[in-house]
Order: C-alpha cells, then structure tokens, then sequence
C-alpha cells in the first residue's frame, strides 16, 4: 500500500515537472510570434522595440506599408495565388497517385512507391537547384516565374497528399467497396460514390498541408523567382533582413499568417461536419514509422 | 475477407483489367514525378559533370554519359576530403547534431507528456504543437531576430534576470545563436511524429511493468524508453535530413559570418554568385552521397510500415 | 531481391542513356534563351514613342530613390519593377540563363560588361535619346570597358576604403594605421566586417601588403591575400557583407570595410534620430592606391520596352533628378556638376566626410578592377570559398 501511495506521489510529482516543460515549450514556441505581430504594430520604425500602437505598417504609411508597397502586396498575391492553384493540382494527382498506388501490385509499384517517397526526404536545396538547372536548361520554353514556380511547389508537396491519403486508405479498408460492388455497384461508381466520400476528410488534410507548404516554401521560390514581380512573401522577409527594412514586413507576415489561420479553422469547421465515423490520427501516422 | 460464406467471385473477372487500372490512376503522379523530379537531378549530374560557357559563365550540361568530365568533381572531392571544404561539412554536421540533441532534449519530454499523460488538455495541447507548422518558418525566424536585435527582449530579459549586465550581440556570427536557431525551427517537425509514435505504445505493456512492481522510472527506462525508439530514428531522420541543406537559418541570424557556413551557403554560392556552376551542381550530388544512407534507412523503415498496416 | 536489383539497376542504366539521347531533343522544342529571338545587335531607332510598360530593371538593393523611380513613373505614366539582386555576377547569371527578363541594368559593374557586350546580352545604345548626356563627367566618355561609350552609361562612382564610427575610434589612429586598422581591431570583435565581394576583400589584403597589381592572377599572391584575410575570422569575428550603409550609423558595426558612398548614405538615411553625423568617419589610401569603380548604365537586348529604358537613362542623367537621386543613395552620380564642392556646400555630405566623395585625381590616378577570364574568375572564387567556408 505504502509503496503504491509513493509511486502515485511520484507519478504525480514527474508530471508535475514534464507539464511545466511543456508549457514552457508551447511559450517558446509561440510567444517569439505574438512579439512579432505586436511589432507589427508598432509605430516607429524600430523592429526590436515597441513604442506606440498603429496601424501604419498596415496602411497608414503612404509609402511602405503592406496596403501601400506594391512589392509587398504584389507578394502577397503571388504566394495566395500559388498556394492556390498548388491545392487544386497537387490535390488530385495525389489522391489517384494514392489509390493506384495502394491497390497496384507488382514490382512496377514498390518502384513508383519509392519514387513518391524520395521527395520527402530530399533535402530542399537540392530540389531548388535541380529545378533551376531544369527550367533554365532544359524545360526553356515555360514562362518563367509563377508557371515555374508552380510546378516545383506541385513536385514537393505531391507526396505529402500522397502519404496522408494512403494512411486513411489502410485505415478505411477495402470492405465498404466491397460491400457496395457486392450490391452492384460497378469499380469506379464505388470509388466515387463510397470511397471519396470517405476520403473527404483525409482529402481536406491534404488541401491544408499543401496550402501550409507552399504558402511557407522559399527554397524553391527563390531559385525560381524571375525578379520583383515573382518573389513571395518568404522571399520578402528573408530579403528583408539583409536591406533596410521595417515593421511592414512583419506586417506582412502577419497577415500571411491571420490568412493562413483562417484557412485552418474553416478548413476543420468543414472537417468536423465531414466526418461521420470518428478516427483522428491517421493523417499523422501516414508520415512516421 | 467474404461476406457470404460461398466461393468468393470476382466480378471483374481476373487480375490484368484490375492492375493496368490501378496503375493508370497512379500514372499522372508517377509521370510528373519523372518529369520534375528525375529528370531535374539528372539536369543536376549532366551540369557538374558538364563544362561552363566561358563568357557568359552559364553551364554548358553535358546530357550524354559517355562525355561526362569529371575534372570539377575530383578537384571538389580533393577539397572535400582533407581541404576547407571538409570542415564545412564538419561544422554542418557538427550543428545539425547539436541541433539535434537539443530538439530531444526538449522535444521528447513535450511529446511524451502530451501522447502519455496530459489527459485533459491534450487536444489544445496537440493544437498549441500544430501551430507552428502553420506559420510560416521564416516568420518564426524573423520573430526570433526581432527578440535577439541588440535592443531586444532577450538581452533585456537576460539583463533583468542578472544573466548578463551588458547587453550582448546574438547576431554577430556565433554557432550559439545558429543552434538555437535551428533547433526553434525545426523542433515542432520533430515532436509531432514522435508523439504520435509515443501514442502508438501499447499502455497495458507499461501496466504490466508496473504491476510487476518497476518503478515508475524504472518503466520508462526498461519499457517505454525501447518501445519509442523506433519512433524517435525515426523522428530524428526526418528532422535531420532537412537541416543538411538549410542555408537560410544561419545567413538570416547572423550577417555573414565565415564561422558559421554551412554546406549550403556554399552550394548556393557556386551556384548563383561564380562563374563555376559546375562545382555548386557537384557539391550538390556530393551532400545527396552523404545524406544517401539517412535517405535509404527512412525510406526501408517507411515502406516496411506500409506493408504491415496494409497487410 | 537480387534479381530486382539487377534489373533496377539495368533499368536506371537505361534510363539513364534514355535520358542522355532524349534531353537534347527536349531542348529543341523549347525557346533558346539567351542567344536568339528578339536580339538586338544595333540601336533602336530615332524618334520612337515609349512603349506602355511596365519597365522592369534590375539593381542592387537600395540603389535608387524610391521618389525619383515614383517621379519617373508619374511622368510617363507607366509603371517600374525594380529586380534586386546581391552580386554582380548574380546578375550576369540571372541574365544570363534567361532567369531574369528585364529592360534597363541598372548597375553593371565594369569588369563584367566586357562579357555582356560579348555575350550579345546589351544593345548598342541610340544616342538621340539622351539629351542629357552632356552632364557626365568627361571622364567616362570613353572608358577601358566599353570604348566609345557604346553599351554604357556611367551611373555612379565611388571608391573602396574603411568606414568607421569616429565616436569609438580616433580618426587619426584610422590614418595612421591605414588597412591596418581593420587587423588590429581586437577591441570591437563583432564589430568589423568586410566586403561580400572576393576582388574587393582580396584586394585590400594585397594593397595592405603592398602590392598594387589589383588584377594579378599570381597565385602566391592571391594566397598570401587569403591568408591575410582568414586571420580577421578569429581576430575580430569579421563579419561579411554589403550593409555597412545601415550598420555604421546604427552602431551595429564599428569598423568597415565599404564603399565611400555608404557613409554618405548613412549619414543621410540611417542615422538614429537625433545622432550628429560627427559620428561617421572615412578613410581611403593615397590617389595611386585608391580603388575608384563605377557602375553603369545599360539596355538588355531583348529588352521589351527599349525606348522607355532609353528615356529612364537620360531621367537619370538630368541634373536636378541626379541630384534628388544622391540625396538617398550617397552614391556620387558621374556628373560634372556634382563635384566636392557643390554637394557639401549643398549640404548633402557633411564636411567631416569630404573624404567620400572622389576627387578627378582619385579618378585619374586611382586604381581600376578588370576583368580577369574565367580562370582568374575561378582563382578569386576558389580562395573566396575557402575564406568564406572558415578557413
């Protein structure tokens, strides 16, 4: 009994101390954000102090800020306009990449599996310079820029939609499909009508994560960029600590980031009333062992 | 799996339709894969193996094997080897083990509190360590430089905790604030896997070993510890394999500063700002080498995790 | 297993040689970049009308008053896109692989328009088009780098020597001690930082040693240059880059090596509220060992809106524009008018910097850079790269 009382005080106790851990972790983590955004705020031009609140950097400021800079807002919409289309072409190519991939048996297929897996691992500079080598060299009659830019974003995140997709489909099961060609149903009227619907869930995932991925990507978008009127937002931050530059840019990470924030909760708000039947990890264990 | 207890009848008829289908599906993503992925680091293999315009600096590639020069490459690989550009990659390696260790050292108690113990607050705690992934990393980093400027709240915190009395430079060019740098950006990729690894452990494993009487230290050395190994290789591969070629981090944290190159920063040299693409495109395949076995042991370990959940 | 590993690795072998035949036929469906299409080997016309735009330029960062691109954008009605880039061969290799499309370089360094007039990437440019050409400094009528001044208009002019907060160092100690200055600045580790730039950062070096072949190819010298300069990594932490414009005059640096014009600059843009100029110092070596460069002005060859950058040039080189200009660069433009003299007593360069604007005898006897051919192109490069990777 004794030893079971101080076995209890002890889990307790180690508790405790691994919870403060990780509030001070999720303060680390975050807190450097709210600085920033507060920053943003600010209405002098220092990027490490707060003097005043406005809204200068936002637009009040006639020349520099987001509202007002075309370079800024020309980023702006270069990255919303890329993350955009990525969502609608890498989406769907992973989605059938998934499901050919799983149901495909044969030597063919664990090479191709492979193949889907080798972007996830490569490192991002290496897929900055062998797309730049690529679009310059060989792929030379595509306009450069957005289109560019596009496609390596499509390339990089493709498996990422390929890996959530396939997790859900290991833990959906054949038996639905099954159940509905036993009644009937031809192969693709089951695909369509029994299995999609079930992905929808798993297929918002992924619209999320290649938006996230895309919207945060500068490896890419910077060897690809074709001057002022491509570059993206990361692009602009990172440019920016090397010129002058002043709270406008934390600005317009801020707004990235209150862009991307929405995305997220309307994103789950449809998830939540998507999903019928309950199971929450899967797009998780897709990427891990 | 049959639903009647009959013969089971395919209504398809037969393995080929079945194949060829799945494999049509499959097709666009393979091709496009072929075309933006393959072909690309092939274009990387035929530019270092290639030969230079000598006016304009622009890479001649060489497309054919038989006419590959490997000249830059050995001349790279002598640097490489027993040259400056050896301690390059030491000092990258170097700061991705440090960074590692410390994303363990903070990342596993996070992630085992929040996959074994915060029963209440896990889904805002699970929510709180997703947040990041969402803002954008060089946002993190700007925030980052923002709190480290010399007027900055670190040093103003430091200097009101009695850490420090004068207020320090962070971003002058030392391998601290580089480490620091990388662990704050690629931590959160590092606790989610490992959590939702750290989930996957079987309590009643750990039950038992505290029925039989461990301690509760005892358990997580014995049980706990080994059963989350796979997951922390895991983890750490996919966090590491990305640090190897960050070159952003550490030029954006300090102004360019020699003692804190990475590989990187130097492929990105070669290649945009010489005359001699070829030997940034050779660096490049020389860092793929190095990264080759991390790449083949994540790819075997996730493939090998496919074929059992899908069997 | 060993059976499908042969026969991946027979299927890669073919592919590869797949690859190999297959690439060249690739390349030619698409466009060639740099060498065809629309080139322009002779001038444009007399007498066009400027085309709608937008002008898309490429410069360093910070290089032109936002107000007098906004100015020019008013007055014509169009629209401008300025491009930065960090180097000068950064640019040539945007330009170059068709990276970067663009109409007007806005700063062409002189070693490097030999090899854009080479390589077919500039156009010859129509003379009736400037009417204010007259204004720029007989100098560069007919300099080394494009005789006849055929491709090129001058932009700017400055000269290469140690930027200094004059509050922490005695500018007489700078004096005395020369190049020195910047290896014996123990006392600001952290603080001192060099060019991002390998011609420059080996070139003070050399010129500290004495030698004043800046465009030797020698390479015992360029080591004993390299050696030099990987000292100041553990000697005063030396920092690399091209801000020294912002970091003097906010403090962050003590010590630079920089560009005459970036303490004309800082002291115009970048000083804190309420700090005197007094607080900026620079110094530069003797005429005959003075550094003098300039950057120039040009028109891509298949550039979309040729008369537009023709019209943007001759803005530049007004008088009144050019002195609106300087006011925010600090960069001297290579104009008659603004000499020493009128700018100070203008009062755009405090008295205390006099020593940042050259003199025509700092442009006549000063040392030039000049372009080196590839292999003294990879020499620089490959004792940079062994600097710059931490000795």
């Amino acid at each position: 009994m004794t030893s079971r009382r101080r076995l209890f005080r002890n889990r307790h106790g180690r508790a405790r101390w691994l919870a403060l851990i990780t509030w001070l972790y999720v303060m680390w983590s975050l807190l450097p954000v709210l600085v920033a955004v507060r920053i943003s705020l600010n209405s002098g031009k220092s990027r490490s102090t707060f003097q005043a609140p406005s809204f200068r950097w936002y637009w009040g400021d006639p020349t520099s800020s987001v509202w007002h800079d075309d370079s800024l807002h020309s980023a702006l919409w270069n990255t919303l306009r890329l993350a955009g289309l990525c969502m609608v072409i890498a989406t769907p190519l992973g989605v059938a990449m998934a499901i050919g991939l799983q149901r495909w048996r044969g030597r063919l297929s664990r090479g191709a599996n492979t193949l889907m897996l080798v972007p996830i691992v490569t490192p991002e500079i290496v897929f900055g310079v062998a797309l730049f080598i690529v679009f310059t060299q060989v792929y030379t009659g595509l306009p450069g820029g957005l289109t560019t830019q596009l496609l390596g974003h499509v390339t990089f995140t493709m498996s990422f939609v390929v890996v959530i997709i396939r997790g859900r489909l290991t833990a959906i099961g054949s038996q639905f499909e099954e159940a509905a060609r036993d009644l009937g149903a031809s192969r693709f009227q089951a695909l369509r009508l029994v299995l999609l619907p079930m992905l929808g869930p798993a297929i918002f995932a992924s619209l999320m994560v290649v938006f996230a991925t895309s919207v945060d990507d500068f490896v890419i978008s910077s060897f690809l960029s074709t001057g002022a009127s491509t570059e993206t937002v990361p692009i602009k931050i990172y440019s920016g600590a090397r010129a002058g530059s002043t709270p406008a840019l934390n600005a317009l990470a801020t707004v990235m980031l209150l862009v991307t924030l929405l995305a997220v909760v309307f994103a789950s708000l449809v998830m939540r009333r998507m999903r019928a039947h309950g199971d929450t990890s899967a797009s998780l264990s897709g990427i891990t062992v | 799996m049959s639903s009647t207890g009959a013969v089971q009848i395919d209504p398809t008829g037969g393995r080929p339709p079945r194949t060829t289908t799945w494999a049509g599906f499959a097709l666009p993503g393979v091709g496009w894969l072929i075309a933006f992925f393959v072909v690309p680091v092939y274009a990387v293999m035929a530019v270092a193996f290639g030969s230079v315009d000598p006016i304009l600096r622009t890479p001649q590639p060489a497309w054919n094997p038989l006419a590959w020069d490997f000249s830059a490459m050995r001349s790279l690989l002598d640097r490489v080897f027993g040259g400056d550009l050896g301690k390059v990659f030491v000092r990258t390696f170097a700061f991705v083990f440090l960074a590692l260790a410390g994303c363990i050292a903070i990342g596993y108690p996070v992630a085992y509190f929040v996959a074994r113990k915060a029963a209440r607050s896990r889904g805002m705690l699970l929510a709180l360590l997703v947040l990041p992934f969402w803002i954008s990393y060089l946002m993190r980093m700007l925030a980052w430089t923002n709190l480290l400027q010399q007027d900055g709240y670190v040093n103003q915190v430091l200097q009101w905790l009695q850490v420090m009395d004068a207020p320090r430079n962070w971003l002058d060019g030392d391998w601290p604030t580089v480490v620091i740098g990388l662990v704050y950006g690629y931590v959160p990729f590092f606790i989610l896997p490992l959590y939702a690894a750290l989930e996957r452990i079987d309590g009643r494993l750990i039950e038992a070993g505290r029925d039989l009487g461990a301690s509760a230290f005892r358990t997580f050395v014995h049980i706990t510890l080994p059963l989350s190994v796979p997951g922390l290789l895991a983890a750490s591969v996919i966090t590491i394999l990305p640090m190897f070629g960050d070159y952003y981090t550490n030029s954006y944290l300090t102004s360019g500063s020699p003692r804190t190159e990475m590989v990187g920063n130097q492929i990105e040299f070669f290649l945009r700002g010489s005359s001699q693409p070829q030997t940034g495109a050779s660096l490049v395949l020389v860092l793929m080498v190095f990264l080759f076995a991390l790449m083949v042991y994540y790819l075997r370990t996730t493939m090998k995790a496919q074929r059992e959940s899908e069997r | 297993m060993r059976t499908s590993r042969r026969q991946f690795l027979a299927r890669s072998a073919q592919l590869g040689v797949l690859l190999g035949a297959g690439i060249p036929l690739l390349n030619a469906c698409g466009s060639d970049d740099a060498a065809s299409g629309s080139q322009r080997t002779e001038p444009i016309a007399d007498g066009l009308e400027p085309e709608k735009g937008p002008l898309r330029i490429i410069n360093y960062a910070d290089y032109v008053n936002p107000d007098v691109v906004a100015d020019f954008e008013n007055k014509y009605g169009v629209k401008v896109e300025i491009s930065t880039i960090d180097t000068d061969t950064e640019a040539v290799a945007k330009l170059a692989s068709g990276a970067l499309k663009v109409d007007v370089h806005h700063s062409m360094s002189s070693t490097s328009i030999g090899n854009l007039i080479q390589g077919g990437l500039i156009q010859p440019l129509n003379g009736t088009y400037f009417t204010n050409r007259g204004n720029v400094l007989a100098a560069f009528d007919d300099p080394w780098y494009d005789p006849g001044a055929v491709y090129s208009v001058p932009y700017t002019f400055f000269g290469t020597g140690i930027g200094y907060r004059a509050d922490r160092i005695d500018p007489a100690e700078v004096e005395a001690q020369g190049w020195d200055t910047v290896w014996n600045a123990t006392a600001f580790k952290g603080q001192v930082s060099i060019l991002d730039d390998e011609r420059e950062a080996f070139t003070m070096a050399m010129l500290r040693a004495g030698v004043t072949d800046i465009n030797t190819l020698d390479q015992a010298i360029i080591d004993q240059a390299l050696a030099d300069v990987i000292e100041l990594i553990d000697l005063v932490n030396v920092k690399v880059n091209i801000e020294g414009y912002k970091d003097i005059p906010e403090g962050t640096t003590t010590i630079a090596h920089t560009w005459s014009a970036d303490l004309i600059a800082g002291a115009a843009s970048y000083l804190p509220e309420g700090t005197s100029t007094d607080v900026l110092g620079f110094w530069h070596p003797p005429s005959e060992q003075y550094v003098v460069n300039n950057d120039s002005m040009g028109v891509l060859a298949n550039a979309e809106n040729p008369v537009l950058a023709h019209l943007y040039i001759d803005y530049l080189l007004d008088n009144a524009v050019a002195e609106k200009n300087f006011s925010w660069v600090g960069y001297l433009p290579a104009l008659t008018k603004l000499d020493a003299d009128f700018v100070i007593g203008a009062g755009y360069v405090p008295e205390n910097l006099r020593s940042c604007v050259p003199t025509n005898d700092d442009i006549g006897n000063g040392l030039k850079f000049k372009a080196l051919g590839p292999e003294g192109d990879a020499q620089y490069e490959a004792a940079w790269s062994k600097f710059t990777a931490g000795g």
